[in-house]
């Protein structure tokens, strides 16, 4: 075990009473942003699909944490990850449990304040914010963190972090398609397994490592599932898609995976009965950009979809979203060295994530763009991004370029974690549906 | 086992020749029988377990189905004839499918994968540039096999010499330098007086009759024997650590290589796997299960895989978790493509 009095590096002195007072202010009105985007699903969606009850169950953060909580008592471990390169079937085989860390409280990246600048992603600035006063539940219960570094606010997020909890970090090497960085990788998924395996003192074999892949396998299963059924006349409003996929980032992934494909037919009934969400010549959007993490950073899918005209989100291209599941590992023979080999091809060479750059820059993740316009039929595109979020923000010159070649409006959408500025996103959204619906009319 | 072979040594004393052959062909026939009947419940499982999809054991299907075929048309003396132009022609059509899901030899190195699958032992890759080498390397072999038959002959000129004899010599001379061709397709049992035997039944194996005639111009007696076993041995431990070894330098691969080299040829091979740009992540999958380790179905941004070191196995079209990315296309119609696979496979 680490040493106890260990000293703060970033930490400054809160009073404990202020910290109480805060935890107490900010967990109701998180509790509150909860059932308030619940019910605005709900209210939008009046229809809404019956199988949806369990993940707005699960999307209420207690019901889970009771579960960590009792798993915790039987001895179990639970690793949090901050970004989506952290290997979870490896924590899977381990018999731990994989949970995502990062924070969307508005007001917790208030408190972050206090700790970095405000130029600072304020994602970062949450995550610290809630790990103060102790608001996000899986971040509290985590043993250890894998803090990968791709951006500069998660490089040192993790260091920030380190105060707390130990954090594993895995360097990502930034050129993802060459021999020299897969090697670098390989190396790194080398190491956090045996971590992970001392952490868990469970030794990780190629049995439990193939069970732990076909587990995530079948969840991207039933994801893909979901997304093929948005292809489609609307079927399911885009939050709703939203809220299952951001579930799986703390979920129980067999249980999770079960009530995706409970989803996926109670929609394909509903397709046959021809019985759609929203009508079917509503402008179909599509986000991309920076994560946006469930509760209060709902902002924007909330805002589009209540939008007059209104919008609907039937693909996404966030490390919150559809990137978490999109990918599956794909082992070609099943032996230890192999699987590893592909759960580190996996994490590193098919994500299309800004922070890698390639040859021909990051071409990846406008081929992804350019196939979800085509296969998902969008007809405009919101590029999200929050201050401080220099990489989204970059690549967004070259995306524009290439959407203005097809055709295809892009609108960029810079804001932060704030409830101030909804009026006014809420009029520019407004004029760029109004924008899109005229052309369909056109 | 002790009292068959003592039986069969008894026997083997009171029969003549004739009724010897005619055992062989019994068994030949039992060995086909049975051959068929393992291929009938692979087809009955895959269809059961609705693994249609697993190009892999169709692939495996074909192969054993074509071993057997190949078995008996080394019976039919005209068997080369018809094999050398069908390595000459079919590729113009298909490409190098012949080396993916027809050659025999393919057939012994996947079953060697096989075995190697079973006792969990990874593969082993050869350097990226290495196999371009070997790759390139082929050419080489393929003229020093053509070559040397002409280089002996000037060394040991036979009495009586004319042009038409250089293309006898060519076919069917001392060397038969265009044999080389046909090398792969030699199944390891065959029925005629194959070169190795062991208790009457005798072994071919591709190429070891070739390795045999070279080595025995230097060498005479076991030593050639020695020789002959040593080259199985390097195969069979070759193709334990690396995927389809010999196809990577395969002399046959070369002469199906070289046609789609020329400009004429642009439009061949008529079956040849298409890439999608927009639908690949570049996940390196294609990249790591190819068994000849191409790189190009992973580098290349779109469009028709021109390589001539892809044997057309399409394990990595089966692979490819993106539907519609990689497709396998014959003259423009698509004849099967990645799907949306998932499905995680409990047998491999």
């Amino acid at each position: 075990m680490k040493k106890q009095s260990k000293e703060k590096k970033y930490m400054p002195e809160i009073s404990q009473k202020e910290v109480q007072e805060l935890r107490k202010t900010i967990t109701t009105t998180s509790q509150q942003i909860i059932a308030e985007n619940i019910r605005k699903m709900k209210k939008t969606d009046p229809n809404r699909p019956e199988a949806m009850k369990y993940f707005d169950e699960i999307a209420d953060f207690t019901k889970r944490e009771k579960e960590i909580r009792a798993a915790k008592q039987e001895g179990k471990k639970v690793i949090g990850y901050m970004c989506l390169f952290a290997p979870i079937e490896l924590i899977l085989a381990a018999d731990a449990i994989p949970v995502r860390v990062n924070s969307g409280w508005y007001d917790a990246s208030k408190l972050g304040d206090r700790v970095v600048p405000v130029e600072v992603c304020p994602m970062v600035r949450s995550t610290i914010g809630a790990k103060m006063i102790a608001l996000s539940p899986y971040l509290e219960l985590s043993d250890t963190l894998i803090s990968a570094l791709t951006c500069d606010g998660m490089t040192k997020l993790g260091e920030v972090l380190s105060d707390f909890k130990p954090v594993w970090a895995m360097t990502i090497p930034r050129v993802k398609d060459t021999a020299q960085s897969m090697r670098l990788w390989s190396e790194e998924i080398k190491v956090i397994r045996g971590q992970i395996e001392e952490l868990t003192g469970n030794k990780i074999r190629g049995k439990q490592l193939k069970s732990a892949i076909e587990l995530t396998q079948k969840a991207t299963k039933a994801f893909r599932r979901l997304q093929e059924l948005r292809k489609g006349p609307p079927v399911i409003m885009g939050r709703d898609a939203m809220l299952v996929n951001q579930t799986y980032m703390w979920d129980d992934i067999e249980r999770w995976t079960e009530k995706t494909e409970a989803l996926c037919d109670e929609l394909e009934e509903r397709i046959s009965q021809k019985n759609w969400a929203c009508p079917p010549d509503t402008p179909r959007v599509m986000l991309t950009g920076t994560p946006m993490i469930w509760p209060d950073n709902w902002k924007v899918p909330t805002l589009v979809e209540e939008a007059n005209p209104q919008g609907i989100l039937v693909a996404d291209e966030l490390c919150s979203g559809e990137r978490l599941l999109y990918d599956p590992v794909g082992v070609d023979e099943w032996s230890m060295s192999d699987m590893l080999n592909a759960i580190a091809e996996r994490y590193l060479m098919a994500s299309t994530c800004p922070c890698f750059t390639s040859e021909d820059g990051n071409e990846d993740r406008i081929n992804w763009l350019l196939n979800k316009i085509k296969e998902w039929n969008i007809q405009g595109v919101i590029y999200y991004v929050i201050r401080g979020c220099m990489l989204y923000a970059m690549e967004y010159t070259r995306v524009k370029k290439v959407m203005d070649s097809k055709g295809v409006p892009v609108y960029y959408l810079d804001t932060e974690y704030t409830r101030e500025d909804v009026g006014q996103m809420k009029t520019r959204i407004e004029a760029f549906l109004e924008m899109l619906s005229a052309r369909i009319d056109l | 086992m002790v009292n068959v072979t003592h039986l069969e040594a008894e026997r083997k004393n009171c029969i003549s020749e004739t009724t010897m052959m005619e055992l062989i062909g019994e068994m030949l026939k039992l060995t086909v029988l049975a051959g068929l009947t393992l291929a009938g419940i692979l087809v009955i499982l895959i269809w059961k377990k609705g693994l249609a999809t697993k190009v892999t054991y169709l692939r495996f299907l074909v192969q054993v189905v074509s071993m057997v075929a190949v078995f008996y048309l080394f019976t039919y003396p005209v068997w080369q004839l018809i094999v050398l132009i069908v390595i000459f022609v079919l590729p113009l059509l298909l490409g190098r499918f012949f080396c993916g899901w027809i050659c025999p030899f393919a057939l012994i190195m996947d079953a060697i994968t096989l075995i190697r699958k079973a006792v969990k032992i990874r593969y082993r890759l050869l350097p990226d540039k290495l196999n371009k080498f070997l790759h390139n390397f082929r050419y080489v072999l393929f003229l020093i096999f053509l070559i040397i038959p002409f280089v002996l002959f000037l060394f040991d000129p036979p009495s009586s010499f004319d042009t038409s004899f250089l293309l006898a010599m060519l076919l069917s001379g001392p060397f038969e330098p265009l044999r080389i061709l046909v090398g792969p397709l030699i199944p390891l049992i065959v029925p005629w007086e194959g070169p190795l035997a062991i208790s009457e039944v005798y072994f071919s194996y591709p190429y070891v009759q070739e390795v045999i005639l070279y080595s025995e111009v230097v060498f005479s007696g076991f030593i050639v024997n020695i020789i002959a076993w040593i080259f199985v041995g390097l195969t069979f431990v070759g193709s334990f650590f690396l995927r389809r070894v010999w196809c990577r330098f395969c002399p046959t691969g070369a002469s199906i290589a070289v046609v789609n080299r020329f400009k004429g040829f642009k439009w061949a091979p008529l079956l040849h796997i298409d890439k999608d740009e927009e639908k690949c992540t570049k996940c390196g999958i294609c990249k790591r299960v190819c068994p000849v380790q191409v790189t190009e179905v992973y580098e290349q941004k779109a469009g028709k895989i021109t390589t001539s070191m892809c044997t057309l196995c399409t394990r990595c079209v089966e692979m490819c978790p993106y539907e519609d990315c990689l497709k396998v296309k014959m003259g423009g119609k698509t004849v099967f493509r990645s799907r949306n696979w998932l499905e995680p496979s409990t047998i491999e």
